[in-house]
């Protein structure tokens, strides 16, 4: 008896598999990460109302030969909207893109706008690329606040993928990075199973907080939107996915 | 053609299951799927937790592992019931057709291996993105075209999860290289 109902089943799953591989692959490819294009900013909560790209970030796919953030078309338009107030990174005259990758096109070329300027060509000459990429790119004298398109060229279909990053490029050569490197925390590497009830007080690392807990941190409060142990750099305005403004 | 395929598996669904069976091939394909998500996302995750120099990185990675290892537990369970296999067929499963394309490759967990220092944090956050934008598709899947509410439960869940911390991997991201 069950296995006349097992064999049905796995045929099933036969047909929707590859009606699933079918489907699902339409929906992935990359985007860049840092410093954050538009479809970043929008996935990490930095710029709200952003629609269906907080989920997929690496979808922005068009035809080749795009100007526009979103690459042409009718989807995820948003990102073509300046009125939206798009967070600037701050830079200097080299800039390294990276890419994050959830499927390893082959690849003709990864190029570098800024308006009509072409900034730099990566030729990979049809390679798939490894698990992650990044470019260092010279901004060519370029200054202030400024839009990069990126177009990631993919080699065996008509398309590439497209994300736009918002820069103000200073003047001179290399800009070292104030250098974030984290306070020494001792490695926690489990967090704390048990639930204590909401704190409250000033924001403290080390703390464990549930969503509802109330807390101020620079003279202003928070409220935990996610269970969390706080860490240094997870202060609340830092973490706007940890913490919301009450 | 989707449709079409559709109701052929709404007809054989009609005729193979019992009376109690309350899933569909999407249920199955989510949990198959899922695991083996798990398995390359904790390639990624156990090495990042050890090593990251950023203990958010760490810290995030620790809890990935363990959430994994809860919601793998509960797929393998469920898929037991189900009588079907934990792992896909692998011509049918995440692999057919799609060559691997949204996999990690045995070549990506070696470059994150080798990768020292800040290079090595940079390439751990930015395959774990990948991999969770992954993850999330497969779920979201699942939360449309699922049948069995505690999967879909759980898909709904996890996407919940997996999108709070691409957020706060994001964060991490664009303020570790803002001005590099």
């Amino acid at each position: 008896m069950r296995r006349r109902i097992t064999l049905p089943l796995l045929s099933i799953a036969a047909v929707t598999a590859s009606l699933f591989v079918a489907v699902v692959p339409a929906s992935a490819h990359g985007y860049i990460s840092s410093p954050p294009s538009r479809q970043a900013n929008c996935a990490s909560g930095a710029v709200a109302n952003c629609g269906d790209i907080v989920y997929e970030p690496q979808s922005v796919e068009a035809p080749k030969g795009s100007k526009q953030c979103n690459g042409g078309g009718s989807r995820f338009t948003v990102l073509n909207d300046t009125s939206k107030n798009w967070p600037v990174a701050t830079v200097g005259q080299s800039v390294t893109f990276n890419w994050v990758l959830t499927a390893r096109h082959s690849t003709t070329t990864w190029e570098y706008f800024i308006g009509n300027t072409l900034l730099a060509s990566f030729n990979d000459g049809g390679a798939q690329p490894g698990a992650t990429k990044s470019h260092t790119v010279s901004m060519g004298g370029f200054s202030g606040r400024q839009t990069v398109l990126a177009r990631w060229n993919i080699a065996d279909t008509v398309n590439a993928f497209y994300a736009c990053v918002d820069l103000n490029i200073g003047g001179g050569g290399t800009t070292t990075p104030p250098t974030t490197t984290p306070p020494t925390t001792p490695p926690t590497t489990t967090p704390p199973t048990t639930t204590p009830p909401p704190a409250s007080g000033t924001w403290a690392a080390g703390t464990a907080y549930v969503p509802g807990s109330l807390v101020t941190y620079g003279g202003l409060s928070y409220r935990c939107r996610q269970a969390h142990t706080a860490l240094a750099g997870w202060e609340p305005p830092n973490v706007p996915a940890l913490w919301e403004r009450v | 053609m989707r449709s079409a395929l559709l109701v052929v598996v709404m007809i054989l669904a009609g005729c193979g299951s019992a009376p109690a069976e309350q899933h569909n091939s999407t249920d199955v394909m989510f949990l198959q799927m899922s695991l083996e998500y798990i398995a390359q996302g904790d390639r990624v995750a156990e090495p990042s937790a050890q090593r990251a120099g950023d203990a958010r990185v760490r810290v995030l990675t620790a809890e990935l592992h363990e959430q994994w290892a809860r919601e793998s537990t509960q797929m393998r369970g469920w898929l037991g019931d189900w009588k079907q296999p934990v792992e896909a067929d692998p011509d049918t499963g995440v692999h057919a057709g799609h060559g691997d394309l949204h996999s990690l490759r045995a070549s990506d967990i070696a470059e994150l291996t080798a990768a020292k220092g800040d290079d090595f944090d940079r390439t751990a956050v930015n395959m774990l993105l990948g991999h969770l934008h992954n993850v999330v598709q497969v779920a979201r899947m699942e939360a449309t075209g699922g049948r069995d509410p505690r999967a879909k439960a759980l898909a709904e869940a996890m996407t919940a999860t997996r999108q709070e911390q691409i957020r706060r991997l994001l964060t991490l991201q664009a303020a570790a290289t803002m001005g590099s």
